[in-house]
């Protein structure tokens, strides 16, 4: 049991150091990692009536009413790109918001365990439901989907406002240190 | 053949970083990395010594002088986490909280464990000793750079190349040391003996000359901030796993 225990921690070291290194993680960046172009644009989640239409049946009714395979099947490929362009959307703001909150939360004297340790989990359950998501549009298509999509969508906003928070934190401080 | 060759590759790297250190004025700048590579130099030379003309002390001197150079590699983690993390208290904070936690649950498997059987402090052997701390390091030195790295701490290239360099000693060491057997020369025994020479071209090249750490501007006082960022973000998380609930149960 030590053994394995052992092994297991000996591995898990040398895979974290390996990639804090492939990747850079490491190395010298003041402000923290530069984002990838989509987490740039991924500023605030797309409308809700935009992320009803993408998950909608009425579109997926109406083109097979046309009774045309091709079409059918374009608007099947179109429509699964997009759903998942907005997963990417969404999982990119998430790692934002996050990255936001560990440049704001390094600086602070009185940072609380706990706190962080909720946060972080929120994140994970949010990155784990984008990835169930995406896989889910690959298997089965963004028509099936419309229920959980929704829930995503909802905790994704949700955390939008917790970004928001954080930045008018950010600021007020600014400006007292400023007007101080 | 083998234990000879990783023994002079080592001594002759050691040489060579102490050399290089002091001609580009780093041994003032990193002091306790130096002072841990002068020992395991003349911890060598001891053991080699004392092989050769004490050699029924050997064994106590060898692993006297493993356990030292292990304490003094936790020193060189410490500083590290000193040095990296001067300009973030926040950050600092959290490494601190897990690794206390880490070294108490240590603790406590160890006492458990002896609690439950008394003799096992005579039964267990040096090597069991070692990869049991080997263990807990690598567990802490893998807690403090996950910790560094979602804090986005920024590192100079020396004290990455310190951490990455002893990281990944410290990770072969683990590994080998678990399936390394009691006597004998195999194959396990010679990937933990070369565990130290690749250490040490690692970190011959990542120190080579001098690079600070750089030095971030954004010291925004966000301690007030912080207290109300954490209250909001509590009460969303709240109002999330409430909405959760709903939605499970709908």
């Amino acid at each position: 049991m030590i053994e394995f225990s052992s092994l297991i921690a000996g591995i898990a070291l040398l895979l974290l150091l390996l990639t804090a290194a492939a990747k850079g993680w490491l190395a010298s960046r003041p402000l923290g990692p530069e984002p990838a172009a989509s987490e740039e644009d991924a500023t605030e989640p797309c409308p809700a009536e935009l992320v009803n239409r993408i998950f909608s049946r009425e579109d997926w009714e109406f083109v097979r009413g046309l009774k045309a395979g091709g079409i059918e099947r374009l608007f099947e490929q179109e429509r699964k790109r997009v759903a998942l362009v907005w997963v990417c959307q969404i999982s990119a703001m998430v790692r934002k918001v996050m990255r936001e909150h560990a440049q704001a939360a390094r600086q602070s004297k009185n940072l609380r365990i706990s706190t962080e340790i909720n946060i972080f989990a929120q994140f994970l359950v949010l990155m784990a439901v984008c990835g169930i998501l995406s896989a889910a549009i690959q298997l089965a298509g963004p028509l099936w989907l419309g229920g959980l999509a929704h829930f995503a969508q909802r905790l994704s906003q949700r955390v939008s406002k917790v970004q928001e928070t954080i930045r008018a934190g950010a600021l007020s401080s600014a400006r007292e240190a400023g007007s101080a | 053949m083998l234990s000879q060759g990783i023994w002079w590759s080592s001594i002759v790297l050691e040489v060579f970083l102490l050399a290089r250190a002091a001609s580009a004025r780093l041994i003032f700048r990193y002091p306790v990395f130096y002072g841990y590579i002068s020992f395991v130099l003349s911890q060598s030379i001891l053991r080699s010594l004392v092989h050769r003309w004490y050699e029924q002390g050997y064994k106590r001197v060898y692993w006297t002088t493993e356990f030292l150079g292990l304490a003094m590699g936790c020193w060189i983690v410490f500083e590290v986490y000193r040095v990296a993390l001067a300009a973030y208290p926040g950050t600092a904070r959290m490494a601190r909280k897990i690794l206390v936690f880490l070294f108490v649950l240590a603790a406590s498997k160890a006492a458990a464990a002896l609690w439950s059987d008394p003799h096992l402090l005579v039964e267990t052997t040096p090597l069991q000793v070692e990869r049991a701390l080997r263990t807990v390091q690598a567990i802490s030195i893998a807690a403090l750079v996950a910790v560094f790295v979602f804090y986005s701490i920024p590192f100079g290239r020396n004290l990455r190349g310190i951490l990455l360099g002893y990281g990944l000693f410290v990770g072969e060491r683990v590994i080998c040391l678990t399936f390394v057997p009691p006597q004998g020369h195999h194959f396990w025994f010679y990937a933990a003996s070369a565990s130290y020479p690749v250490a040490l071209s690692l970190w011959l090249f990542y120190m080579w000359s001098y690079q600070p750490s750089p030095v971030t501007k954004d010291s925004l006082q966000l301690e007030y901030d912080y207290q109300r960022i954490a209250a909001a973000t509590r009460r969303r998380l709240q109002e999330t796993s409430g909405y959760l609930r709903r939605v499970v149960r709908s």
